[in-house]
């Protein structure tokens, strides 16, 4: 009888691993229930899945970017605002997968993890989002790029949210195109280019270069650099846009030149740039929402000496994101050190139940303290003394343009990335220009619109 | 006021969401309660009988109804005598009184000096001599009982009644939901309520007032899974409901008549070859006139009825399976038994029920465990199994497209992955509350209320309530292991553990299969899935699990024994 009794020990290993099985269902319960829940074919989301009785979408003003009335999905009124918004908020189809309407599907349809779709009362009220976006910003950023596609990104450096998130091509989410499949002018719009696109960087990747230049090289300041508008590395010829003589690393970041940087690439060596470049967070996403932004990425392993020279100005394989670059941006105006940014603000419920509130978190060390603060200095004089400070009317702002050679044909992708030293406008930003020529004249001018209707409001 | 009125409707929703809520908790109430009764309620580990070292008067306990003497270790009884057997006697107690049986010693058992060649009944004062050891057997004497376990004090258990009461109003509260539908209150389902209510206190009454039992706690777990099950079918159909509330009752007549049919162990013993014979041509009846039904041809119909037949064949494996003491310690090899399974299992093989004969197996290495205890062959049946698998799989690799979509059910939502996705979302959907009684989408799916109930139960009454059910299982398994060496023969302990690991066995793979933590193989959740084999066999095993309770077959109560 005793042997029996121990024995009978199995049926308890049988139960353990009962019990854990609860446990795991539980757990996936927990964690993908708002996934599970959102199909099509579920009877208790009225509407299916095309948003018909959900909660509001808000931008960080209580503006409505997207609502339901009387079983149908509502944008806002302007055109401009709803395109603007199109790929933070999302379209009812959940075709944009970045976007709120399908990260937050679940909740907009009133899902919690509680009472499932089923609220007590026997009502079927979907929760609200608020967003940290402001939709003018997002309309300005959308005007400003004028028809072009491209991405503009800008948060605040301090605090994390988001404020203006734009992507082109776009298309109205209350009047979807009916050729939105076929037509070329409309490849890629379900993309969110500044989360999921990467360009060649070009000349805003100097700021990567300096920053390795300026950890690495003591004497950087006292050099100087001779620029006779080309030079040969490896038998091949690095050419410059101007021709700048005699010129200081400051001048030579101000004036984007190409020698001082494709000189300082190779000095560097390719196992220094690209520490400095992984640092600064290229080769790694970051994640906003949930979302994994697509990686920027260096890479010159194998490359030949004029490979590299090209790297550090930029081209090369070099790519960068948009979201990638202002976190940048907002690192080096924080002293190095990066706030991860975020798009929710609030997901409220309609019953008290205890809703997700966003914040910003403290992201990773991307420069060193110093070098941040040299950098800063630098992006400083480089409006000052090159652009001119009414570039960016009463904003103190630093930056870097970029104009990347795309190939195949195609006017360069221009770029701006900077921030504003204001107290007050702790904003960071990144605006990438596909075929927009100069990025002076082409991303400068929509980060200026942005930032002034930001110091406006 | 009308019904319709929102006013109206919105305190109904309430109403039930109350009632919903409240479950849950007398779920876990019935549980913790039960658990608590059968923990209280049973024996100490006290002496039943003393036996007396003739020489040295040092007296040894005897602490269970059945006991093996010998030197080996193991024994309940060690003899420390190097001229007795590692295993030499077995000591037991039948309805007639106490036996002793030689198992097989060297030196051979005598009593009262005379050589045993069979079992021997033996009364106190007699003398045991196993080697040169000579043990008297005699009474507990009150000075034998430790007084530490004497002076416990002891925690009242929770009473029957209240406990049956508690699950009651569980059903209650379903009732009420049942009734409370969004168009108009209906009352059809207060009828198979009524039925289930008489039902369960008729058993009541009967076991306490009519044969002087103390303990309910099996039935009354079982009675709120089988309350669940049915007020979830009256929703979906009421003529199912009804056949549901008729197979439960014949469920209960074969718990009812197989507790006193397994009171007599030897009977028991003499039977076992008939049941599994009868076994065997069930399943050969099976398959020659089975009906094919949604891939497996595992139904056979008589007239009017379909009878699932591997149902009631569970019953029978488990008496071919387990035996007293005094068989397992003279007769020790499993073949038998290892050659019975094998039959039902490649006939289970043949009609395509993957999942029963999954049950099977997991009973089977239950069983074949507790007799042998040995690992070795455990891992030896299983490698063959394995084996035995990867064969079938070579010859028959389509079989294989049925478990495709285990683990990629979002992938084939429209084809193999439907019956999950659809467990999945609606379970999601309802929450830890659910949707309510009959509000639910997910019975629109074939197969509902029997593979996918727990899907069911998780949208229409919620997480905790399906969590409830699930825990009810558990609890069966608790209460089998808490009795198993309290139990009135190894043949008990034995088909009780089985039994309960059967339950919880199939029921992993209900729970498990439709949610896509294990492949879906089309089982039902004992007692609450509609089902009217399933719901017998349920009972049947349930039986087993009472009778493990050594209290169960003492007829007086405890008040009166002291």
């Amino acid at each position: 009888m005793k042997t029996t009794g121990t024995r009978s020990l199995v049926l308890l290993a049988l139960l353990a691993a009962f019990l854990f099985g609860l446990v795991w269902f539980t757990g996936e319960f927990a964690l993908d229930g708002g996934g599970w829940a959102m199909q099509a074919y579920n009877g208790h989301l009225k509407g299916g899945g095309q948003l018909s009785y959900a909660g509001q979408v808000l931008d960080r003003n209580g503006v409505v970017l997207a609502q339901s009335v009387d079983g149908q999905r509502q944008y806002p009124p302007d055109e401009a605002t709803r395109r603007a918004c199109l790929h933070v908020v999302g379209d009812s189809d959940g075709a944009i997968s970045t976007g709120v309407q399908s990260l937050y599907r679940a909740e907009l349809a009133g899902y919690n993890l509680f009472t499932g779709l089923a609220a007590p009362d026997g009502s079927s009220l979907g929760n609200d989002v608020r967003l940290t976006i402001d939709s003018r910003l997002q309309a300005a950023a959308y005007q400003a790029l004028g028809g072009k596609n491209g991405a503009v990104a800008v948060y605040n450096y301090r605090t994390g949210e988001v404020l203006c998130l734009v992507s082109a091509p776009t298309f109205d989410p209350a009047n979807v195109p009916g050729d939105l499949e076929t037509n070329s002018a409309y490849e890629g719009a379900y993309l969110n280019r500044a989360l999921s696109a990467t360009y060649p960087p070009g000349s805003t990747f100097k700021v990567v270069t300096a920053a390795a230049a300026i950890e690495r090289i003591p004497d950087l300041d006292a050099r100087t650099f001779t620029c006779t508008g080309s030079a040969v590395i490896n038998n091949n010829e690095i050419t410059c846009d101007g021709v700048h003589g005699e010129i200081h690393f400051a001048d030579g970041l101000a004036k984007s030149c190409n020698i001082v940087f494709a000189e300082l690439a190779v000095e560097l060596g390719a196992d220094a740039m690209t520490e400095t470049a992984e640092k600064m967070g290229f080769n790694r996403s970051f994640s906003i929402e949930g979302v994994d932004t697509k990686p920027s990425s260096y890479d010159v392993s194998g490359a030949e000496a004029h490979e590299l020279a090209w790297s550090g100005i930029g081209q090369y394989t070099d790519l960068a994101n948009p979201l990638h670059m202002m976190i940048l941006m907002g690192a080096v105006a924080n002293g190095g050190e990066a706030v991860q940014p975020y798009l929710v603000q609030e997901v409220s419920s309609p019953l008290g139940l205890p809703g997700k509130t966003g914040a910003g978190s403290a992201g990773p060390r991307l420069l060193d303290e110093t070098t941040a603060a040299r950098l800063e200095a630098y992006l400083r004089y480089t409006i000052t003394s090159y652009y001119g400070d009414e570039t960016f009317p009463g904003l103190e702002v630093c930056a870097k343009t970029g104009t990347a050679e795309v190939g195949g044909g195609k006017q360069p992708c221009g770029w701006i990335v900077g921030f504003s030293q204001r107290e007050d406008l702790p904003l960071a930003f990144a605006v990438a220009v596909e075929e927009g020529g100069y990025g002076r004249s082409s991303a400068l001018p929509v980060a200026s619109a942005v930032l002034q209707a930001a110091a406006a409001g | 006021m009308e019904w319709q009125s929102p006013a109206v409707q919105q305190a109904v929703s309430l109403l039930l969401f109350g009632c919903r809520a409240a479950v849950p908790a007398l779920f876990l109430a019935v549980i913790w309660g039960c658990c608590a009764s059968l923990r209280r309620g049973r024996r100490r580990e006290e002496p039943v009988m003393m036996l007396e070292d003739a020489p040295s008067r040092a007296k040894i306990p005897v602490l269970y109804w059945e006991n093996s003497l010998g030197r080996s270790r193991s024994c309940d009884i060690v003899l420390p005598d190097p001229t007795a057997s590692r295993d030499h006697a077995v000591l037991y107690r039948r309805e007639a009184g106490w036996f002793v049986m030689d198992s097989g010693s060297k030196a051979g058992t005598f009593v009262n000096g005379k050589k045993i060649q069979t079992a021997r009944r033996v009364a106190p004062g007699d003398l045991i001599t196993m080697g040169s050891t000579a043990l008297r057997l005699k009474r507990v004497q009150p000075g034998d009982l430790k007084r530490a376990a004497a002076a416990r004090p002891a925690k009242r258990a929770p009473r029957p009644a209240p406990l049956l009461l508690a699950a009651t109003a569980a059903q209650l509260l379903l009732g009420v939901q049942a009734c409370l539908q969004p168009e108009a209150p209906v009352f059809e389902p207060l009828l198979p309520l009524a039925g289930l209510l008489a039902l369960e206190w008729a058993l009541f009454a009967y076991s306490l007032k009519g044969l002087g039992r103390v303990s309910f706690e099996l039935e009354t777990l079982a009675f709120l899974l089988c309350g669940t099950g049915l007020m979830l079918l009256t929703q979906a159909s009421m003529d199912d409901a009804w056949m549901q509330l008729l197979t439960m009752a014949a469920g209960v007549a074969l718990f009812c008549g197989m507790i006193p049919f397994m009171g007599d162990l030897e009977r028991v013993m003499r039977a076992r070859p008939w049941i599994e014979a009868a076994a065997v041509a069930l399943f050969a009846v099976n398959l020659a006139f089975g009906v094919a039904s949604h891939g497996a041809r595992n139904w056979i119909s008589i007239g009017p009825v379909t009878v699932q037949p591997s149902e009631f064949i569970k019953v029978a494996f488990l008496f071919a399976g387990a035996s007293t003491l005094d068989h397992l310690q003279t007769k020790r090899n499993l073949t038998e038994f290892i050659v019975f399974s094998g039959v039902c299992i490649g006939a289970l093989f043949l009609m395509r029920d993957f999942g029963t004969a999954c049950v099977f197996f997991a009973a089977f290495l239950l069983v074949a465990f507790m007799r042998s205890g040995s690992i070795r062959t455990i891992v030896l049946i299983c490698a063959a199994a394995v084996f035995g698998v990867f064969l079938i799989l070579q010859f028959r690799p389509y079989i294989m497209d049925r478990f495709a979509a285990w683990r990629h059910v979002w992938e084939y939502m429209d084809s193999t992955g439907y019956q999950q996705t659809r467990v999945l979302t609606y379970a999601a959907s309802g929450g830890l509350f659910g949707v309510g009684l009959g509000r639910g989408y997910l019975s629109g799916v074939f197969a509902s209320t029997s593979d996918l109930v727990f899907g069911m139960l998780c949208e229409e009454l919620g997480l905790l309530t399906a969590l409830g059910a699930a825990g009810v299982l558990a609890a069966f398994a608790v209460c089998a292991r808490a009795d198993v060496t309290r139990s009135r023969s190894t043949f008990y302990s034995i088909t009780g553990c089985a039994a309960a690991g059967m339950l919880l066995f199939q029921a992993a793979l209900n729970l498990f299969g439709s949610t896509d933590l294990l492949p879906l193989t089309g089982v039902t959740l004992p007692f609450v899935s509609a089902g009217g084999s399933s719901m017998i066999s349920a009972w049947g095993l349930l039986a087993f699990l009472k009778a493990s309770d050594e209290r169960t077959y003492a007829v007086r109560r405890p008040k009166e024994r002291r």
